[in-house]
């Protein structure tokens, strides 16, 4: 009988050795560290004079700034994949004919790994032999050399995460979808209430908690956004595709400023909170409401 | 009359009209516009997302010459697989020019233990946080979700340092078990969630007949364990294979994954680039996970949205 008590506890600690030394300990670890003055090498002692002085180098830091607005321009870039994903899974769900199809074509770019995303779009975006050649050869004059123009690039890595994330978007709002009520759309049929109105007034606010869902995890994957930009521009032309992600551990190995890459990765999870904690909130309490009634 | 038919029907079928029947009652009539236009915009799109996997396939088999051309989408004129031998055997990554088989064997090297350890410790967690009245459970439970959130940024030097000192950085090993432990919060919550619905008359009558932890995790666990182990392992499968952060943070020179000689592939151009090579390293690169996916394809969608928090 006291085995049983102690066996479950034994089979615990690989755990939660795990999350006190690699999650708990290292937040930690890294927290103290953008106190002090490491460079190369860690420093442990802080000077309490100046304890914030590598905050405040990267409030004062343009690369920062430029990485902060980006973040919120691929942030917002991105969450044309939640639209784009709904769209089309309302079509789907409407139009029943070739759903598996159009669901495995638009769920496919999700298996590949973001590096294969990047080199395939750099290749069509090449300005000399890729798709922008190939449309002026039949006639359009357009411009698509996003990739070398600093003001464009963060474009081209907008482009390249939706096309790679928005069948993921169309799959969770497929599911939501899936889970309304079929009455509803007989009842607003007999009222003779137009679609658009049965889906902005009624579908959409009923499919909240699944737009909340996808709302985290696009931030979540924005904030994290790192593979792609190193495949698409390798943060340039100069520094005009940084995102935190990018700047932190650029500080980290190019740079190799401890200190400094330790309080921008403590911005990065300051931002992770700040944009989690209301949202989960959010879904908790939808949650909570959902088993009410 | 219309009464009756409707109910004759319901009778007939054998179902009375419930909760999934379709908006549109199936109008067997046929294609209307709307039809047409729903159809033919989904059409386009699916075109759209084919657009980058058809123009990877056939500048893979292109001479340079003709990528020279700048035709991107056209067929090739010669079909040649020197592209795909150049990228397995020749193509250079760093210093180093013995191609991608390399990062191929090494991202398998890794995908193994690393599959084998992140599962086997989150399914024993998992069970034990479920089914068993541990009393800190819920607590735990929280933090991993709070641990699941946290970017890697913020734990990548002090995980650095520790694979430095147990002398392991640099080898496939630091990369697996780096895996192994970014992916045990999400796998625990999910395998915790799975478990959490056995009946507690099995459990009972489990405990009834042995009580040993390790037995009945073995005979009656796992054993139920079936369909969530797919889906953990659709997750794992191509969240490890196509990971490119943690195999160039902790690979070193020797350990890197297939992305990373990629990247370098992409990245890293000295003189002109030959596209050809380029997309078939990106092709060889991608073709495990694709065949993953349409192999499981719809298992696939679970697994993704199982883990999606893991981004």
């Amino acid at each position: 009988m006291r085995w049983s008590r102690i066996a479950p506890q034994l089979a615990l600690t690989p755990a939660l050795a795990v999350t006190a030394v690699a999650f708990i300990g290292s937040i930690g670890w890294t927290i103290y560290l953008s106190f002090t003055r490491s460079r190369r090498l860690p420093e442990y002692g802080i000077d309490w004079s100046e304890w914030g002085r590598q905050y405040d180098r990267l409030f004062r830091d343009a690369g920062w700034e430029i990485s902060l607005r980006n973040l919120i321009v691929l942030g917002l870039g991105s969450a044309l994949a939640i639209v784009f994903g709904f769209v089309l899974a309302a079509m789907i769900d409407k139009e029943k004919r070739g759903e598996s199809l159009f669901r495995t074509v638009f769920l496919y770019p999700l298996a590949v790994s973001l590096i294969v995303t990047g080199a395939a779009w750099r290749w069509i975006l090449n300005p000399t032999l890729g798709a922008q050649s190939f449309l002026r050869g039949l006639g359009w004059h357009v411009d698509f050399n996003w990739l070398a123009q600093g003001d464009t690039a963060m474009y081209a890595i907008i482009l390249a995460s939706v096309w790679q994330s928005a069948g993921f978007y169309m799959a969770l709002m497929l599911a939501g979808l899936k889970g309304i009520n079929s009455e509803i759309w007989s009842a607003a049929k007999l009222d003779g209430v137009p679609l658009w109105r049965v889906y902005l007034e009624i579908i959409i606010p009923m499919m909240k908690f699944t737009f909340i869902t996808c709302a985290i995890l696009l931030s979540l994957g924005v904030i994290k956004a790192y593979d792609v930009v190193v495949a698409m521009t390798n943060g340039g032309p100069g520094q005009s595709t940084w995102v935190p992600a990018y700047f932190t551990i650029n500080a980290l190995s190019a740079k190799s400023n401890l200190g400094y890459a330790s309080a921008a990765a403590v911005m990065m999870l300051a931002i992770t909170f700040v944009v989690f904690i209301p949202l989960v909130a959010l879904t908790v309490w939808q949650q909570r409401k959902r088993e009410a009634s | 009359m219309s009464q009756v038919s409707i109910s004759e029907r319901a009778a007939a079928s054998g179902e009375m009209p419930v909760a999934r029947s379709p908006y549109f009652v199936r109008k067997k009539k046929g294609i209307t516009p709307r039809t047409v236009a729903i159809l033919a915009f989904l059409t386009i799109c699916a075109l759209f997302f084919c657009v980058p996997l058809y123009v990877v396939v056939v500048t893979s088999f292109k001479t340079m010459d003709q990528i020279r051309e700048g035709a991107i989408f056209s067929l090739p004129h010669i079909w040649t697989l020197e592209a795909w031998d150049h990228a397995w055997n020749r193509a250079c990554s760093g210093i180093k020019c013995d191609g991608l088989k390399v990062g191929f064997w090494n991202s398998v090297f890794i995908l193994f233990p690393s599959l084998i350890l992140s599962i086997s410790l989150a399914m024993v967690t998992g069970f034990a946080l479920a089914l068993w009245n541990v009393r800190w459970a819920g607590a735990f439970l929280f933090l991993l979700f709070i641990c699941a959130f946290v970017p890697f940024q913020i734990i990548m030097y002090p995980l650095i340092v520790m694979t430095t000192t147990t002398k392991i950085y640099g080898t496939l090993w630091a990369v697996a078990v780096i895996h192994a432990v970014l992916a045990m919060p999400v796998l625990t919550l999910i395998f915790r969630n799975y478990y959490k619905d056995i009946p507690t008359e099995i459990m009972s009558a489990a405990m009834m007949d042995s009580g040993s932890f390790w037995r009945i995790f073995f005979e009656i666990i796992v054993p139920m364990s079936g369909n969530i182990l797919i889906v953990v392992l659709i997750l794992q499968i191509t969240s490890i294979w196509n990971d490119y952060l943690i195999g160039v943070t902790f690979g070193g020179l020797t350990g890197q994954p297939m992305t990373v000689n990629l990247a370098n592939l992409i990245t890293i151009s000295t003189g002109t680039t030959n596209y050809a090579h380029n997309m078939a390293a990106a092709l060889l690169t991608a073709i495990p996970p694709l065949v993953v996916y349409f192999l499981v394809g719809k298992l696939f969608v679970q697994g993704v949205t199982a883990g999606a928090i893991k981004g």
